[in-house]
């Protein structure tokens, strides 16, 4: 699950930063550059600390 | 009929009369001056010192209580004694007197962001508990020594080596080599390769020692903003490690890419995003690296024992001394007008006496960040909560950090009252939300508030500013979306996007490397027993009595009092 977490949070990355080079329209930018923000923090969030929090102490 | 010719002759010499005066005044008016073709004075020529009237020195020998007689042409130095005082002589003096006036400035705003290193060291020893207080102190004080070094061996290197001319500080020109690689016809500056050791590639030079030393302090900034998040529990060797690799790699290479030359200032240039990612003073670069770093290291070290109960509900273990963390927050707020004013990088030229504006924009943001966590947490818990507004404070003047020098007073106060209140909920989600242990808030005040700074340039940059002309390349001012460009809004988004995605990515990737290598998080016994004996050796208060309490937390109290 962490290297899926990675995978999605460096994906988020490139979703925004290739949007300038894949369109040249100013609102086709910002979404790309929303989706590909949301896409990392859910990668952070959602799926990586998850993944540590499986393993916690208080848990143990 | 010798009337008449009486009557005509005297009309006739009226007439020659009234034509010879129209004549004589006509003759009289001046004529457009032909311009008088002056030769320019010759550079070398001497000039003449008398002719300004300098004080003599019986003057000066009877002493100047007004002032109005030291400093005077005087004073100018000449480079031929012989020859005297030249026109050359005197344009240098102007133009070395710009440069002093912004190496001064800049050099003493630097210092002035070095002494936030004090303030950090309060605010994080004395919201953690004081079974840890040499342990947290130490790891404050070591990562300016970590830092520093790293960033003199490659860090500032990597930063600023192809940053090319400062203007405002003569020039800089040896940081000249940036690495690019070109993308469907677009060059994207990744790394700079001048200034290792700062000895190599003529480097050697006053006007880049002054910016190493500048961007020096900001980039120890964000290094000590990771050692809160992860106290208490967070091993000595471990954070020896992580800060030299922050300051050797991590922070230069996003600070290149935005400060440096890098791809994420060329967002304007190369595809029209606004002036590509601007962040005046380090919202993004300094803070929110800082705080996401600060995540990372969070997430892999884990909470605190005791932290959380079985069922995930949070535990308050609160810090053992309010004073020192409010005492802290005031340096610190001091320490920013080095931070924000200091980023003009001079007080003369190019738009820098825009200084004042800056400052103020910092105040102002500092004051509506603590009242927005002050208000937020007395009507939440009918309190006013100290450690929370201190930080509300800090969040305001992290968020105003980008934007300070783009937005004008009305943005700056909204700006900071957001983020006041941001901060608690932030804090509040982490806490109990992600169950991500934060002793400080560091995560909070620093990362989502840096992105909170960042996305404010895209929104409320008013277009006022005037830094030379243009800002990254990019001719006119930065305007944000309610300004009218909605392009600038972009370029803040993908700097964003690409601390969430690559600088967290990187930093985790890194500490996890060093979890495996050297193990980041110290034993449970250590920790229980806190860090400052097993770590450092010593207490950091050898006559306070640390009573265990229940999960292992300590409170201190005074060996002669209860």
């Amino acid at each position: 699950m962490k290297i899926v977490g990675l995978l999605l949070i460096i994906a988020g990355w490139i979703v925004a930063v290739v949007g300038p080079l894949i369109t040249p329209s100013t609102s086709g930018r910002m979404a790309l550059a929303l989706i590909g923000i949301a896409l990392s923090i859910f990668g952070i969030l959602g799926v990586l600390n998850k993944a540590h929090l499986k393993h916690a102490l208080w848990k143990g | 009929m010798r009337d008449r010719l009486l009557i005509r002759s005297a009309a006739c010499i009226a007439v020659v009369l009234l034509f010879s005066f129209g004549l004589c005044a006509w003759a009289q008016t001046p004529s457009p001056a032909a311009p008088v073709v002056q030769a320019a004075p010759a550079m070398d020529a001497p000039l003449n010192v008398q002719a300004a009237q300098p004080p003599s020195t019986a003057d000066l020998a009877k002493g100047d209580p007004g002032g109005t007689m030291t400093g005077t042409i005087n004073d100018i130095s000449v480079s031929d004694s012989k020859k005297g005082l030249t026109l050359a002589d005197a344009l240098n003096q102007v133009g070395q007197n710009k440069i002093a006036i912004n190496f001064t400035w800049t050099l003493i705003t630097g210092f002035l962001v070095m002494f936030m290193q004090a303030g950090f060291a309060l605010v994080e020893t004395g919201l953690c508990r004081a079974k840890n207080a040499n342990h947290t102190m130490m790891m404050n004080f070591m990562v300016y020594s970590f830092g520093l070094f790293a960033y003199w061996v490659c860090g500032f290197a990597i930063q600023m080596g192809g940053a090319g001319p400062i203007a405002n500080l003569g020039g800089t020109i040896p940081l000249s080599a940036e690495h690019v690689f070109t993308v469907l016809g677009k060059p994207w500056g990744l790394f700079g390769s001048h200034g290792f050791f700062l000895s190599q590639a003529g480097t050697y030079d006053v006007g880049v020692m002054v910016i190493f030393l500048f961007q020096m302090v900001f980039m120890d900034t964000a290094l000590t903003i990771v050692t809160g998040s992860a106290a208490e529990r967070w091993k000595f060797a471990a954070f020896a490690v992580s800060s030299i690799f922050m300051g050797a790699i991590t922070y230069p290479l996003f600070a290149n890419w935005a400060w440096g030359g890098g791809w994420l200032s060329q967002l304007g240039a190369n595809f029209g995003l606004g002036h590509g990612y601007a962040d005046f003073a380090g919202s993004g670069v300094v803070h929110a690296v800082g705080g996401i770093t600060a995540l990372a290291v969070s997430m892999i070290i884990g909470p605190r024992i005791g932290k959380y109960n079985r069922d995930g509900s949070p535990n308050a273990m609160p810090g053992h001394d309010i004073v020192i963390v409010l005492a802290g927050c005031f340096i610190l707020a001091f320490g920013w007008f080095g931070f924000n004013p200091g980023s003009t990088l001079g007080a003369s030229g190019n738009g820098a006496l825009r200084i004042g504006s800056v400052a103020v924009n910092t105040m102002l943001a500092g004051c509506t960040g603590s009242f927005g966590a002050i208000i937020y947490m007395w009507i939440r818990y009918g309190k006013p909560d100290a450690s929370m507004t201190g930080n509300g404070l800090l969040a305001g003047l992290v968020a105003i950090t980008a934007p300070s020098g783009f937005v004008n007073t009305i943005g700056s106060v909204i700006i900071g009252l957001i983020a006041g209140v941001l901060v608690c909920l932030s804090v509040e989600f982490f806490d109990r939300v992600v169950r991500v242990d934060d002793p400080v808030g560091a995560i909070s005040v620093h990362g989502v508030n840096g992105i909170w700074g960042v996305i404010s340039v895209g929104l409320f940059a008013d277009g006022r500013s005037n830094y030379g002309g243009s800002w990254n390349g990019v001719s006119g001012s930065v305007r944000g979306l309610f300004y009218g460009d909605p392009g600038q809004l972009v370029a803040q988004l993908i700097g964003v996007a690409t601390l969430v995605g690559f600088v967290f990515a990187f930093s985790y990737i890194a500490n996890l490397v060093i979890d495996v290598v050297v193990g980041q998080r110290v034993s449970a016994e250590d920790e229980l027993e806190g860090l400052d004996i097993p770590e450092m050796g010593a207490l950091g208060y050898p006559e306070f009595v640390l009573k265990p309490e229940a999960h292992g937390v300590a409170s201190a109290s005074y060996a002669s009092g209860d």
